[in-house]
């Protein structure tokens, strides 16, 4: 044990599977055919489309890749295999986290839910959402280029969100706390006022996420009715801490079945994702050698450094403190990039 | 071997061989409504906190910690935090890290480890104190830093408790905390027998016997041994069980479920009844009482190994295994990846910066700023109303004790959550009625009459203050604030600074004192020291030599503890409450009108007053002090054609040096004029600030000897007066 390093594993979101990442379980998992199989069955008995087939699709479709009901899978599929494919005689997990619909790759990795029943809740989440609430999400820079904090942005920005929220025909609230970033989801209204009247940032423009919906807000309420409808089964207790958007820590054989379904199926769905709390949680109650962001992709990487970046972690103060370590000793490993993954896997 | 190492192999060796006690308690988990799961995040907890213990004698042992004071064998109070509820404002004792790590988790978003850790390290960024203090505390989590290890905490925890009732009573919009939570203290079986917990007991069952709500719980968690005392087998419930209005409950420390248990009928009891419970916790000290303490000194080895035989961590693991919750390996599976993370998380707290300079140490002496919560501007009707029947007196001039009174009814109507609390304050309206009809005109949830007992005083300030109220207290006496000045000196005004400004209690101490009074007394109702509160850092002393002056400092005092959450001490000089003439009878020179708050000429804080612009003499005073020295300034103008200009330093603490070097300025000799004893007292600090600060004035003092105060004609014998002033002068600038 003391010659292996211990590793936070933070399983990422929605967004993170892109062009790039088109054949990512074919070129990385083949070890682990037999698992994207049984995905591929789970889907194939509901007359979805595989996996294989999406994954291995001639090239990459907006249109397709991005939609709730395929992009969640394949991130799922792709984080979990990932998470399987770590080295364990080299690493040992500390904890486990996630941002978003990375919460329920969480689940799976931490070992609360089987991957069959994990997958089962990403899919029907993935669909439930597509099929769901009108509305969508907008993500806004807090950081200038060096990834600090711009002094009364975020006041600034959650105050404009609240004020948006009370006009007529507005539904604007807080979704996710990104590192760097805030994502807002709201209806079209909401998003709209907010993209025009955001106050400008040099280092990001407010960018609006295509196909997702107004994820993390009491827009979700069906989804969040839908999502109790799951069978109870699914969700058992973990074998790994897991720190979920709250921050809070969900300890093996200190977790009721009940609790975390709750949660996760209500709290978690209904009210902002905290994702920069959890990374910050988890850093300071595990403190681990390293941390491993599964693939697919790496985005989330940078709101991991920023989120690092903003309790001056290891003494990081700024991007470039961030790249050099990453330079010299990387601590953030994350497995959408070759050269990091191949720190990581066996 | 080291104690830990001994416990520690002790615990490895019995989960893995399977001798586990038998449990001490029948009751089942499932009785109190403790889930398997509840039953394991408690172990966490306490695992957590007995790791921290062990981790702490390494990082000392590195020279990276600063703190052993274990929680060892107290694991068990993890239980009493599950029990109650996160805002639920709990005065914790030392040896709480379990109750601090478990409450954390009803808070999500709460980092224990990292935090206790970065205050073993004494970084600056220690959530709590900034590196200031111990480790127990958190704002989140409604437990303000202690620094007692002797209970002096506990007059606040009843301060609270009582004050919640009032601030019910009174309806305020907003309070500190929820109007339905409950104060819980926690202290040792040793310190029970402190005087100042004594009187906190005692102050709890007082209230409670007369229907006053008291909604509080006492956790005495009884390991038996103060350091190297042992406590009489049976004393805490021999002692307690049988007290009136005090409910007394018992719970095995060596049990989860059945502290649990305990804690839960205590926390219910006092929840729903509003009354005060003695929860009695059987603990067990594992590791002596601190890092450098050798129990082999002064206990036997078989009572050293009885003791550890107690090790509640022990029983938790047999429960846990009997419950069939976890299996041994589970358990040290648990306990050893604890220990491997908090030596991680540990590597990291070290690092982080720490205190570097006295600025930043200082930094949090004084309290941060506040919004103002004077939410009334009181009508003017409103104001007549209260005032009817003094109508006629209050354009008239009026000596300092009635003009007094109606400015504490001014402020009692400005201020809603200001409440007024002493001995006698009530329907008697004081000993010399500064107090007069408050009661009648506000009724007896503003204005208190408490028992006789000054530590309860200031704790009912403290406390109230924690909760949201603006206590106004009065000590009758100068000479009795001495039996409870750690009240003042170790709470109130250490914690802001100990909380690095995060928890405050803003209070007014109003005392009468000093001497002069004409045919009463002796020493102990003329006391002329103020010596105690001289350095106590960032505490207010105000001292006031008139009415009018007196007037516009009470409120002044009031809008800093109100908005800048200071605490103050306001001394009255008895002899001048009634005084009305200065040099002759009948010239009424020493009263003035009330000035209403809409004419009000603010003094503030430092502000001095200038009497005189001669330039051959400055005279330095405050309160009878500059009376008399007025008066010897007549003699010395007239008879004997001095220039010279009295200063009123109105402020003695923190002195405003630049201002009364500046008033002083053109004089090049300077008297100071110090009523108190010449040992300790401010003439002393003036004395060395001409001597850094003015290096060319002649500067001499008349003090008051160092003396008790006589009976009688001979009270004033040892005290400055208008002679011995003129004399001194004279003797100064004639030489």
């Amino acid at each position: 044990m003391a010659d292996r390093l211990s590793a936070l594993v933070v399983c990422p979101g929605r967004g993170t599977y892109g062009k790039n990442e088109l054949g990512y379980l074919g070129r990385h998992h083949q070890a682990r055919r037999e698992l994207i199989e049984r995905f591929d069955r789970l889907r194939a008995d509901r007359g979805q489309p595989t996996l294989s087939e999406l994954d291995g699709a001639a090239r990459f479709s907006v249109a397709t890749h991005t939609r709730g009901d395929i992009a969640s899978p394949l991130i799922f599929a792709a984080s979990y295999a990932d998470y399987l494919a770590i080295d364990r005689n080299r690493f040992d997990v500390a904890a486990v986290t996630g941002n978003s619909m990375g919460w329920y790759t969480a689940l799976a990795c931490g070992g609360a839910v089987s991957a069959e029943d994990g997958f089962r809740i990403v899919d029907a989440m993935g669909e439930n959402s597509q099929a769901g609430e009108p509305g969508g999400q907008v993500l806004v820079g807090l950081v200038d280029d060096e990834w600090r904090e711009i002094s009364g942005l975020r006041g600034e920005l959650l105050d404009l969100a609240e004020r948006i929220h009370q006009r007529d025909g507005a539904k604007l609230h807080l979704s996710i706390d990104l590192g760097g970033m805030l994502v807002f989801a709201g209806n079209e209204a909401g998003l709209e006022a907010l993209l025009a009247e955001a106050p400008a940032n040099p280092a990001r423009e407010p960018m609006r996420l295509v196909n997702h919906g107004p994820f993390h807000t009491p827009l979700m309420k069906g989804s969040s009715e839908r999502a109790f409808q799951l069978p109870a089964e699914y969700i058992g207790g973990p074998d790994r801490p897991m720190i979920d958007g709250r921050g809070h820590i969900w300890r093996p054989h200190a977790s009721s079945p009940k609790a975390l379904r709750d949660y996760t199926f209500g709290f978690q769905i209904l009210e902002p994702y905290h994702f920069t709390r959890a990374i910050q949680v988890a850093v300071r109650e595990h403190a681990p050698d390293r941390i491993i962001l599964l693939g697919p992709g790496d985005t989330l990487g940078g709101a991991i450094a920023q989120a690092l970046i903003a309790i001056n972690w290891r003494g990081l103060s700024s991007k470039r403190d961030f790249q050099d370590m990453q330079s010299s000793e990387p601590y953030l490993l994350a497995m959408g990039r070759d050269e990091q993954r191949a720190l990581v896997t066996e | 071997m080291d104690a830990a190492q001994v416990i520690h192999e002790k615990f490895v060796a019995k989960v893995k061989s399977g001798r586990l006690p038998r449990r001490v308690a029948s009751v089942q988990p499932e009785e109190v409504g403790l889930a398997p799961e509840a039953l394991v995040e408690l172990f966490y907890s306490q695992v957590t906190s007995r790791q921290m213990d062990r981790l702490s004698r390494r990082l000392q042992a590195r020279g990276e910690g600063f703190y052993t004071i274990g929680s060892s064998g107290h694991e068990n109070n993890a239980a009493v935090a599950e029990a109650f509820r996160a805002d639920d404002l709990a005065f914790l004792h030392y040896r709480s890290n379990a109750f601090q790590i478990h409450r954390s988790k009803k808070l999500p978003g709460q980092t224990p480890a990292w935090d206790m850790l970065l205050s073993f390290a004494a970084s600056a960024e220690d959530p709590i104190s900034g590196g200031r203090h111990k480790v127990i505390g958190s704002k989140p989590l409604a437990i303000p830093p202690q620094t007692s290890t002797i209970a002096s905490h506990l007059p606040k925890a009843v301060g609270a408790a009582f004050g919640l009732g009032i601030a019910r009573t009174l309806k305020l919009a907003e309070t500190a905390v929820a109007r339905d939570s409950i104060i819980l203290g926690s202290f040792g079986d040793a310190s029970a027998n402190h005087s100042t917990a004594q009187g906190a007991f005692n102050t709890a069952q007082w209230a409670a016997y007369q229907g006053t709500p008291m909604p509080l719980v006492f956790l005495c968690e009884d390991n038996g041994i103060g350091i190297s005392t042992r406590t009489p087998p049976g004393w805490i419930e021999a002692s307690f069980r049988d007290r009136p209005s005090l409910r007394y409950i018992h719970c095995s420390g060596l049990d989860l479920v059945d502290s649990y248990r305990g804690a839960l009928e205590a926390s219910r009891h006092a929840r729903s009844r509003r009354q005060p419970v003695f929860l009695h916790m059987d603990c067990v000290r594992l590791y002596g009482h601190a890092g450098s303490d050798v129990q082999s000194t002064y206990l036997s080895k078989q009572q050293i190994e009885q003791d550890e035989e107690r090790d509640p961590l022990v029983y938790s693991a047999a429960l846990l295994i009997e419950q069939d919750i976890l299996s041994a390996r589970n358990i040290l599976e648990i306990y050893d990846e604890t220990e491997a993370t908090l030596d991680r998380v540990a590597e990291q707290a070290i690092t982080r910066p720490k205190l570097t300079n006295s600025a930043m140490v200082m930094a949090s002496l004084i309290p941060p700023k506040r919004e103002s919560v004077r939410t009334n501007s009181p009508a003017p009707e409103q104001r007549r109303a209260l005032f009817a029947r003094d109508a006629n007196m209050m354009d008239k001039p009026q000596h300092m004790a009635r003009l007094l009174s109606w400015a504490l009814a001014d402020l009692m109507l400005a201020y809603p959550n200001v409440i007024v609390a002493g001995e006698d304050v009530g329907p008697k309206g004081g000993v010399y009625n500064v107090t007069a009809k408050l009661h009648e005109r506000f009724g007896s949830a503003r204005v208190i009459n408490t028992l006789l007992d000054e530590q309860s005083i200031l704790g009912l300030g403290i406390g109230g203050a924690h909760v949201g109220l603006l206590p106004i207290t009065e000590i009758q006496f100068l000479a009795y604030v001495h039996n409870a000045e750690d009240q003042i000196r170790g709470e109130a005004a250490t914690l802001s600074f100990f909380s690095n400004g995060q928890y405050t209690n803003p209070m007014v101490i109003r005392i009468a004192g000093l001497g002069y009074q004409k045919g009463f007394g002796g020493h102990f109702h003329n006391d002329n020291s103020l010596a105690v509160f001289r350095d106590i850092p960032g505490l207010v002393l105000a001292c006031p030599s008139n009415g009018a002056d007196a007037v516009e400092m009470l409120r002044e005092c009031v809008r800093l503890a109100d908005e800048e959450q200071r605490v103050v001490v306001f001394i009255e000089p008895i002899a001048l409450y009634m005084t009305r003439d200065l040099h002759e009878e009948g010239d009424a020179l020493w009263t003035a009108s009330y000035a209403a708050p809409g004419e009000s000429r603010p003094i503030r804080l430092g502000e001095l007053n200038v009497h005189g612009d001669g330039d051959e003499l400055a005279i330095v005073s405050y309160a009878n002090g500059y009376y008399l020295s007025r008066q010897a300034a007549r003699i010395l103008e007239e008879k004997h054609k001095l220039k010279l200009r009295v200063i009123d330093l109105r402020w003695l603490a923190p002195l405003d040096e630049e201002a009364l070097v500046a008033a002083t300025r053109g004089c090049r000799k300077v008297l100071i004029v110090d009523e108190c004893r010449r040992t300790g007292s401010q003439s002393e600090a003036l004395m060395a600030l001409f001597a850094e600060r003015a290096t060319d004035v002649d500067c001499r003092r008349l003090t008051a000897e160092d003396s008790f105060i006589p009976l009688g004609r001979a009270a004033t014998l040892t005290l400055p007066s208008r002679d011995s002033i003129v004399e001194a002068a004279l003797e100064l600038t004639r030489g």
